[in-house]
């Protein structure tokens, strides 16, 4: 079938069986590797895109469900000009080791973060609740969501 | 983006055509500075400028980008998937595998079972583990045959089309049970008991006989999965002048190479391992899995084949922490002083030996705790049982007596009155105390940091 | 995934129609969060799949002249963030907060909840303490029928291979009523209940009124546990009476004992978590 989606602002067309997810057809069809396979099945966060500006496992959405919709990829986050705060706050803090989990972790922080500029550690724990770290470096991934929100409400200077 | 793209293209400056590229950071530039730069060599137990600060990684930033290449991002003209049958069953005799419908289906390029591999066993301490089982099926996640086709999809359902007869045999699953003469052998010829340690230290019969109180319990942990966020994943090259490249997330790559070359039965020069990122290792990668399964697909296809383990894999096949059962007796003296430790390991290796012998001689160095002992005796089992293989896992067997000593130390402590920190210190290691194998000790600061710690969460205010 | 074929109908009649044309062979998608999982994981093709995730009308959250109409395809999230919900039904933001975690809980949909009928569904507890209605839809049109006889068995609801649920309805008399949800689970993310509880109830005169008492992952199905609550009914509002009744609730369910949690364990939970959501409900009361 064929599937037509906007990827990271530019229009995509594919076309693949119906039983593709998204995370596959991301993966195989138009080479945006970011989004891992973790799981598979919605419980580690490794897949997470952001589609219609909402935080959504893409293991678990069909390729013929993302037709005609908006996907938000961690490629599509660093422009020329910068890279994303959140990336940046991840590398100066060392928040990914082995960095499997990273581009789920902030893509799932960029959503909370759009949505609310000036989370509590509560409300970036409980946002983080589906991104699964087994190098076990919440402390340091929940320290640079919240610098990267202060940087970005200019609360503090980028470093 | 569009803008930015042209801007630079059109009038940049070489200065700003580097900036560009520097936000970028393609390839990965770690900055310099972010590194701790004092290397002055620091006095004794003073803190090294290391602590406390902040240190990025050298990977960090393309982690973040996503750009981070793991063997599943990666992609070779002509590449294949091969996907791994298990058994499903976890003792049986193999009576017959038939792989005909498999092989027939449209996209199927090759299958590959148990008897095509070259020298069938491997693992670091004993070769008691096949690629793929060949006669025996030694626990439910053994891999019975492999199938490389053109997607992944068509690889999983070739698994389904082959037909495998299997009679099935008793199995045992409790350590203990196991350790009975009476029960079923894992591998047939002699004990499931496969390596046996002893510490022996002063005369432990006599200190009992010393004793003003003795205690004994019981105490077992279960298996654990590593879990890496990133699966088992390889990718095997076999060329045209008969070399194997394997890009893998194997974690020791020589040991691999050894293990490698042995069971294809090639000369290790042939074989060539790239070692790529690793999304999280644990302990859980250090040895090969399905290396020796993708390269023999390769050779025979001719074409790169990708091996990536599904979640399930990763848990009913990949090795796991040991699950002990250990029994703790001590003999204490009316001040909480240990006079007396008699401790016995039974350590559930799981189908295969993989590191169990060296899990075990860690636990059983570390089974007193950092206690001084006149009187030890410790005995350590490793026993085979029908179950996923138990292997390296962070702590290497620490983890499993720590938990059973120092609960261990806290009835004691309940029972005798004793506050359990100043059990610990009476008890504790101090400069120049040997270790249960006679090892004399220095920089010995156990003490010091229970005293610390206990300053610092206010273990006083929070003990009463 | 075995191969299927995938149907994106425009609306709800579409849907139906698609339904009742490839039907038996024919599976509803909503959220996926749960169904997905399945499809990747079953040896037999579907047939075809009806995508129902994006038709308007089963995402609308509207006050009618019965009651709250909550559509079938609302998300949990979109659950959290409704204003209605949060006057009317505020225990459904907090049982919606407990389901999964935000990616799931982002495309998860009540109405998937409902139909994927496992007996640990965290919606399901607070909606039949508040006597919520489904509406069923098929080729030859809709049935209103109660919550509870919606759901059949484990993963079984009454739903027929045709048919679609389009919405839940909360009944006018019990907007605004006093209800807890609490769910125990092994952490607070990610994790299936090992029981979880929802009680409503008035508070009239001191004394206590239409009170709802409803478990789930204790039975087949989310439960009522009608005898606890006939010990309470009409009695002046007291912590002896609500420990009783967390007592009797325990002897109306029949939890299973597995590697989660033992029997003992859950029975305590039974009697611990009727006794918490009936003493919420009575502490929201006060409030008002």
């Amino acid at each position: 079938m064929d599937v037509t989606l906007t990827v990271n602002g530019e229009e995509k067309s594919v076309s693949v069986p119906p039983e593709t997810t998204l995370l596959r057809l991301l993966r195989d069809d138009l080479n945006l590797t970011g989004a891992k396979i973790g799981c598979d099945v919605g419980d580690c966060g490794a897949c997470t895109v952001i589609m219609d500006g909402i935080a959504v496992n893409s293991c678990l959405v069909l390729a013929g469900q993302a037709g005609g919709r908006s996907v938000e990829t961690i490629e599509g986050l660093a422009d020329l000009d910068a890279y994303h705060p959140l990336q940046k706050n991840f590398e100066d803090l060392g928040s990914l080791q082995c960095g499997f989990c990273g581009p789920g972790m902030i893509l799932t922080a960029k959503q909370l973060l759009d949505d609310n500029p000036n989370p509590s550690k509560e409300e970036i724990q409980d946002a983080l609740a589906g991104n699964l770290c087994r190098c076990t470096g919440y402390t340091k991934i929940v320290e640079a969501v919240a610098d990267a929100a202060a940087e970005m409400r200019g609360d503090k200077q980028a470093a | 983006m569009e803008d930015n793209v042209k801007v630079a293209e059109r009038d940049a400056t070489l200065e700003e055509m580097r900036e560009i590229d520097d936000n970028l950071r393609l390839p990965a530039v770690p900055d310099q500075v972010s590194y701790p730069i004092v290397t002055d060599t620091p006095e004794a137990r003073t803190q090294t400028p290391a602590v406390g600060q902040r240190a990025s990684r050298p990977d960090g930033r393309l982690h973040g980008l996503g750009q981070t290449k793991y063997i599943d991002d990666m992609y070779f003209p002509g590449m294949i998937h091969a996907k791994i049958k298990r058994s499903g069953i976890s003792k049986a005799r193999i009576k017959s595998i038939d792989v005909s419908e498999a092989e027939k289906m449209p996209g199927v390029m090759a299958t590959l079972i148990g008897k095509e591999i070259p020298i069938n066993s491997f693992g670091p301490s004993y070769q008691d583990q096949p690629v793929i089982a060949d006669e025996m099926v030694f626990h439910a996640g053994d891999a019975v045959a492999a199938v490389a086709a053109v997607t992944e999809q068509l690889a999983q359902d070739a698994l389904e089309k082959i037909k495998i007869d299997y009679e099935p045999l008793d199995p045992v699953y409790d350590p203990i049970e196991a350790m009975k003469e009476s029960a079923p052998q894992v591998h047939e010829g002699g004990s499931n008991i496969y390596a046996t340690k002893v510490i022996q230290k002063g005369d432990v019969e006599q200190g009992f006989k010393d004793a003003y109180r003795i205690y004994e319990n019981t105490f077992s942990t279960q298996m654990v999965e590593h879990v890496p966020m990133e699966p088992h994943a390889s990718i095997a090259d076999w060329d045209g002048n008969g070399r194997v490249t394997l890009h893998s997330s194997l974690g020791r790559i020589t040991l691999g190479r050894a293990d490698i070359s042995r069971t294809l039965d090639i000369p290790i020069n042939r074989v060539r391992i790239i070692a790529t990122v690793v999304g999280g290792n644990f302990g859980g990668k250090n040895e090969i899995t399905t290396e020796p399964i993708l390269a023999l697909l390769s050779k025979k296809t001719g074409r790169p084949v990708k091996g990536i383990y599904t979640r399930e894999d990763e848990f009913i096949s990949s090795t796991t922490r040991h699950p002990f059962v250990m029994d703790y007796k001590t003999g204490v003296d009316k001040d909480g002083q240990i006079v007396a430790r008699k401790v016995r390991l039974v350590c559930d290796g799981g189908a295969y030996c993989s590191w169990s012998e060296t899990t075990l001689g860690k636990a059983c160095i570390l089974s007193a705790g950092p206690y001084n002992i006149e009187n030890l005796y410790v005995e350590a089992f490793a026993v085979y049982t029908n179950k996923t293989m138990t292997g390296a896992m962070r702590g290497f067997g620490a983890p499993q007596v720590c938990f059973a000593y120092e609960s261990h130390m806290d009835d004691i402590a309940v029972d005798l009155g004793i506050d359990p920190l100043e059990l610990r210190m009476r008890n504790a290691f101090h400069e120049g105390s040997a270790s249960p194998t006679g090892q004399v000790l220095q920089s010995v600061v156990v003490k010091d940091s229970l005293e610390m710690a206990a300053d610092r969460f206010g273990w006083e205010e929070w003990s009463k | 995934m075995k191969p299927f074929d995938f149907v994106k109908p425009d609306d709800q009649e579409a849907a139906i129609s698609a339904l009742a044309a490839h039907s038996p062979n024919v599976r509803i998608l909503a959220g996926g969060t749960d169904y997905l999982v399945e499809l990747k994981h079953v040896s037999q093709s579907p047939g075809t799949v009806v995508d129902v995730s994006q038709i308007a009308e089963l995402k609308g959250i509207e006050e009618t002249e019965d009651g709250l109409r909550i559509g079938a395809g609302v998300t949990h999230s979109a659950i959290m963030a409704d204003p209605l919900i949060e006057k009317h039904v505020p225990a459904m933001i907090h049982a919606a907060h407990t389901i999964g975690a935000v990616q799931t809980r982002n495309l998860g949909t009540l109405g998937g909840n409902l139909v994927t009928c496992v007996p640990s569904m965290d919606s399901g507890p607070t909606l039949v303490a508040l006597d919520a209605e489904v509406t069923v839809a098929g080729p030859d049109g809709s049935r209103r029928i109660p919550l509870t006889e919606f759901f059949v068995g484990p993963r079984k609801t009454i739903l027929a291979p045709h048919e679609l649920l389009i919405d839940v309805i909360i009944p006018k008399r019990n907007l605004g009523k006093p209800t807890n949800f609490y769910k125990f689970g092994l952490r607070k993310g990610q994790a299936l209940a090992l029981v979880n509880a929802a009680s409503s109830l008035w508070v009239e005169d001191g004394k206590f009124k239409d009170v709802r008492i409803s478990l789930g992952a204790v039975s087949p199905v989310v439960v009522r546990a009608p005898k606890a609550e006939a010990v309470l009914e009409g009695k002046p509002v007291s912590d002896d009476l609500i420990s009783e009744a967390g007592k009797i609730a325990v002897t109306e369910c029949n939890p299973i004992d597995d590697f989660r949690a033992s029997l003992d364990y859950r029975r305590d939970l039974i009697d611990v978590l009727t006794r918490r959501t009936l003493q919420a409900a009575v502490e929201i009361a006060a409030q008002e």
